[in-house]
């Protein structure tokens, strides 16, 4: 602890009023005593300055002066009053400066104290400000270290990843250059389809497919080959048909028999010669400049015959490759193909022309004979009711004119003579009316069945009651139909569901319909006299009449039949005699 | 037979329509006469008064023609076609009595000029219905 530490420590004690008034007392009485008692009649030299100083022991301003005032008043008692009157003014201003000097001093020694004291708080302040800072600084500075460690074992994680992928890069590479030259290759194969194909479009012009698949080829054997032909036998010579690379051999012929196309056609596969100076018995085209020294041909074939083949040429020795090989074939293939479909196109468009005019001449055929069956049908129904007119007419006028004079039983002859005219007449009608319903287009659309029965019902008493009980279900879907066909329909289910039931039962008719997936079937439910099962073969077919108790011609389910056919739809029915029966059409539902 | 009254012309080739015609003009009481030819060419021949027709006292010139149209030699078709040639007989009035209920037929009547359509019934006695409808309708 340096001296000016001791001094400032001892200059730390905080004065306080009850030691400070302590401190006071004591001295001034401890001073009183010795210097106006004990020493009362000299002058000593236990200065008043001495106990100033305990000022800088207890550094209370007030202590100091409040003393300085002490001893000036006693030491000016002394001086004037204690002491004999001798001339002690000068002494007793000495004491005084002394006390005062001595006090002056103490004084700024205390307030330099002071000073020191605040600056030394302030300094230990900063210190300790510094010391927290200097560890939280350490703290830091750790957290840094311990970061930093991190980042190196990322940096070096992330350099072994970036060699990673440099690798990965490097294959990619490799790969996109196999890739490329593979995209290479596939460029030339497509622009070989795509020139086949655009040949196969151009149907002006003849079989352009050798010359189109010439061009190509010679690009996918782009290095090794100096030019592409197909060639063809004519009699005992080959003929160059198309060419691509050497212009000069387009004219060119060579004997077939020791040409390499021979070997082609015969052992019907792609085959090379790797050097023809070795094989001598080949004679093959010569180019200008030189000679071919090594080809490679595929056959072609049309309808499974052979048809050309195409010769690949090379004017150095070449071993030519599985890859080649199978390269030519694929060519040879596809131009096989395009010329294949090319025939068969050509096959297709001849037919096609021959079957038109087939049909037209049929059509017209068949024209003229529904035509002439109209004819026939209106001009054979005119002729039959003539006499038909006359015989009943002439019935019912003997009837009319003799009857009275005539007996029961010839009069009814002459009843049953109109009767059977009446059938005919009937018989004619219908006939005309399935002939027509036969040939005549229906036009058809969305149909309302309901209407439809509603009025039929309405029009003819023989569906009213008392005469009979027709039942409508509620629910009567529309359907797609002609509506004067239908009615016919309708009308005749009515008419046979209206007449055969058994005497004294009152007809009870029930419509309803059924739906199902897009069709509507309309029930026709009776209870007349039912159908027995050997008969309902028979039933839809016309002239054939089951029952010979009730009118009628016959030909009304026929004609129903053949109608709701022609409307796309179906009839049928399902029967117990005695019981009654229920016939169904079948017609498909309106969307709307 | 009173000169007076134009008779009717039935042209027919079916002889027993013809009859049944006459037995229903006398059954309603039609005061017309009947006069009747069997084809088309007879018919033409009546109205345009040649040969055989043209003595008018005993052949009136009839003020119906009663028409089938199917006619031998020419059709009722062709007697329509003709007429309508015939500016002096443009008065003339035509119901084509036929037993073809074809629209067509009846539309060509009527693009013709014929001024009635009928159709033949089913039996020569109800002749007398057609008789009646003549008699109302174009028998003044």
């Amino acid at each position: 602890m340096t001296p000016t530490r001791g001094l400032i420590a001892f200059g730390l004690w905080k004065p306080r009023t009850a030691v400070t008034v302590a401190l006071f007392c004591l001295c001034t009485a401890l001073m009183a005593y010795l210097r106006l008692h004990v020493f009362a009649d000299r002058v000593i030299t236990l200065t008043y300055g001495l106990p100033l100083l305990i000022c800088l022991w207890y550094p209370s301003l007030a202590l100091l002066w409040s003393l300085v005032a002490a001893f000036v008043a006693m030491s000016a008692y002394k001086a004037f009053v204690l002491l004999p009157p001798m001339d002690n003014t000068v002494n007793w201003l000495m004491q005084l400066t002394n006390i005062l000097v001595v006090a002056a001093a103490v004084h700024v020694v205390l307030l330099t104290l002071r000073r020191l004291r605040a600056a030394n708080a302030a300094l230990e302040q900063s210190n300790q400000e510094l010391i927290a800072r200097d560890e939280e600084i350490g703290r830091q500075n750790e957290e840094l270290h311990a970061q930093t460690e991190e980042l190196a074992q990322q940096n070096e994680e992330i350099n072994q990843q970036s060699e990673e992928l440099q690798h990965q890069s490097e294959e990619l590479q490799a790969q996109t250059e196999e890739l490329q030259t593979l995209n290479a290759e596939l460029g030339k194969r497509h622009d070989l389809l795509e020139n086949l194909l655009r040949s196969l479009q151009d149907v002006s012009g003849g079989d352009s497919s050798p010359a189109q698949l010439c061009g190509p080829v010679l690009q996918l054997f782009r290095g090794v080959a100096r030019a592409v032909a197909v060639v063809q036998q004519e009699r005992d010579e080959i003929a160059v048909q198309a060419l691509a690379g050497a212009r000069e051999l387009e004219a060119m012929r060579w004997p077939f028999s020791t040409s390499f196309a021979r070997v082609a056609m015969e052992q019907d596969k792609v085959a090379g010669v790797a050097d023809l100076a070795l094989r001598p018995d080949f004679t093959l085209a010569r180019p200008r400049h030189g000679a071919f020294r090594a080809v490679l041909a595929a056959p072609l074939h049309v309808g499974g015959k052979p048809a050309g083949v195409i010769e690949v040429y090379s004017e150095q020795p070449t071993s030519w490759t599985r890859e080649q090989f199978q390269i030519l074939e694929w060519a040879a293939a596809q131009c096989s193909l395009i010329m294949e479909v090319r025939r068969l196109h050509q096959q297709l468009v001849t037919a096609n022309a021959d079957l038109d005019r087939l049909v037209q001449a049929r059509t017209s055929e068949l024209q003229d004979l529904v035509t002439e069956l109209e004819h026939f049908s209106y001009t054979i129904t005119h002729d039959l009711r003539a006499p038909l007119r006359a015989m009943h007419g002439f019935a019912q006028f003997l009837e009319e004119e003799t009857g009275p004079q005539l007996d029961e039983q010839s009069r009814g002859y002459l009843r049953r003579i109109a009767v059977a005219a009446r059938r005919m007449d009937q018989l004619i009608s219908d006939a005309l009316s399935y002939s027509k319903a036969v040939r005549l287009e229906l036009a058809m659309g969305p149909t309302d069945p309901a209407a439809l029965l509603r009025g039929m019902i309405e029009s003819y008493p023989a569906f009213q009651p008392p005469n009979a009980q027709i039942e409508l279900a509620p629910e009567l879907p529309r359907v797609v139909a002609n509506e004067a066909a239908l009615t016919q329909c309708f009308s005749n289910l009515l008419d046979n569901a209206v007449k055969f039931v058994p005497n004294g039962r009152k007809p009870h008719v029930r419509v309803r319909a059924e739906e199902h997936d897009s069709m509507v079937r309309f029930w026709f439910e009776d209870n007349g006299i039912g159908i027995p099962p050997d008969m309902r073969q028979r039933l839809f077919v016309m002239f054939q009449r089951l029952s010979k108790d009730y009118e009628g011609t016959g030909i009304g389910l026929a004609l129903v039949r053949k109608v709701v056919e022609r409307m796309g739809g179906n009839v049928g029915v399902e029967s117990e005699p005695g019981v009654g029966s229920r016939f169904w059409v079948e017609l498909k539902r309106s969307v709307n | 037979m009173t000169p007076s009254i134009p008779p009717v012309l039935y042209a027919e080739d079916e002889a027993d329509d013809v009859f049944f015609m006459r037995a229903a003009f006398k059954r309603v009481g039609v005061e017309h006469h009947l006069e009747a030819v069997s084809d088309g060419e007879q018919a033409i021949g009546y109205l345009a008064g040649e040969g055989p027709y043209a003595d008018r006292n005993q052949f009136p010139m009839p003020g119906l023609l009663l028409l089938d149209l199917n006619l031998p030699v020419r059709s009722g078709f062709e007697v329509l076609g003709w007429l309508r040639s015939q500016a002096h007989l443009g008065h003339l009035k035509v119901v084509v009595f036929s037993s073809s209920g074809r629209p067509e037929d009846r539309v060509r009547a009527a693009q013709l000029g014929a001024t009635g359509y009928l159709l033949k019934p089913a039996s020569g006695a109800e002749f007398a219905d057609t008789a009646r409808l003549l008699r109302e309708r174009w028998l003044a």
